[in-house]
């Protein structure tokens, strides 16, 4: 039991000690840079294996950049040799670089504008006929009886 | 848009740092390897337009959240672990190593006694680290030892700047605890810092 107490009395102590030696904001700036400084000096030192790894790693990263970078300019090629993308610009490169979702907006366009042509035809025709039948010397009803054209033939 | 010039001096001045950081997190320098090698991938395939000054926040954000990943994973994989050695034979043959073990003694060429204690003094450090809970490891890691700002820290970690704050205070607290346990008090540790340099 005494035993007890004496270690929650050290315990307390070392916490006390500790308390007063970081409650100093600068204090802990400076140990926390402190343990910065040697863990960066102890990551300096790492096995060869690792440092191998590590540089493999690396070079894929930046070939995989390279390698992106040049289908980049690639396609920016393609766009540049009379391709209609590339009146759109920049937007015409993101075209180039989705090629199944600028198909389908494409597709999409080309539909809305045939339905728009076929809507703007048939409305056309309507107005044709109303001005027809308005202007016409027949009352409208002369050209919905079936006997009117009968007579005018017989006639 | 970084050039890869840009990306591999990036890399080069991170790389070690990385490596350490994600191995005092995950205790294995193997899946720390795989991880930063990831965390190295993603930032090529999918930042490699953005500037190159943009590369330090995005490449802590991508290891952070990679690290997170390999920790989910890893739990998922413990406990089918834990179901099926439950059927099998129990033959744990040093699934408990301690990394620490691992760890390499570093061989300078300064005196043996100064070379002896600086070295002590980092295995207690990185010790002392590897007990820290994940949130105050990541805040302390990201703050004093890539030197970020409170803000930048923040956004990486997605908490608020006190939680930051708080956590760095803690973390520093909890290792200067540590290391006057081990006999190493602030004295101590600015003598290994300045032997060091």
């Amino acid at each position: 039991m005494n035993m007890h107490k004496d270690n929650m009395t050290n315990t307390k102590n070392t916490n006390l000690i500790d308390d007063s030696v970081i409650s100093d904001p600068v204090m802990e700036e400076q140990i926390a840079r402190g343990i910065s400084d040697l863990l960066n000096n102890r990551a300096q030192h790492l096995k060869p294996e690792l440092e191998q790894r590590l540089s493999a790693a690396r070079n894929a990263a930046v070939n995989h950049l390279a390698e992106q970078q040049a289908q980049y300019s690639t396609a920016n090629q393609v766009a540049g040799h009379g391709h209609v993308l590339r009146w759109f610009g920049h937007a015409g490169q993101n075209f180039e670089q989705h090629r199944v979702a600028s198909t389908a907006l494409i597709v999409v366009v080309m539909l809305l504008t045939f339905f728009a042509v076929q809507q703007f035809g048939s409305t056309h025709n309507l107005e044709n006929s109303d001005a027809f039948l308005l202007a016409s010397d027949l009352p409208p009803e002369a050209y919905a009886d079936k006997g009117f054209d009968a007579w005018i033939e017989s006639n | 848009m970084a050039t890869p010039k840009e990306l591999s001096d990036f890399l080069i001045a991170i790389e070690r740092r990385a490596f350490k950081q994600t191995a005092y997190a995950v205790r294995d320098d193997h899946a720390a390897l795989d991880i930063v090698q990831d965390a190295m991938m993603k930032l090529a395939e999918k930042y490699g337009e953005r500037p190159a000054t943009e590369f330090p926040m995005l490449f802590q954000r991508i290891l952070q959240n990679t690290m997170r990943d390999f920790w989910r994973r890893q739990k998922v994989r413990n406990l089918w672990t834990t179901l099926l050695s439950s059927f099998g034979s129990n033959d744990a043959d040093g699934e408990d190593r301690d990394p620490l073990e691992t760890i390499d003694v570093e061989d300078d060429a300064d005196e043996p006694s100064a070379q002896l204690a600086r070295s002590q003094t980092i295995q207690l450090i990185e010790r002392a680290l590897e007990k820290l809970p994940a949130r105050q490891r990541e805040a302390f890691v990201l703050r004093y030892w890539e030197e970020m700002d409170v803000a930048e820290t923040a956004k990486i970690m997605g908490c608020s700047d006190g939680s930051v704050k708080t956590h760095c205070s803690r973390a520093v607290h909890a290792l200067a605890l540590e290391l006057k346990k081990q006999g190493l008090d602030k004295l101590g540790l600015s003598n290994a810092v300045f032997d060091k340099k």
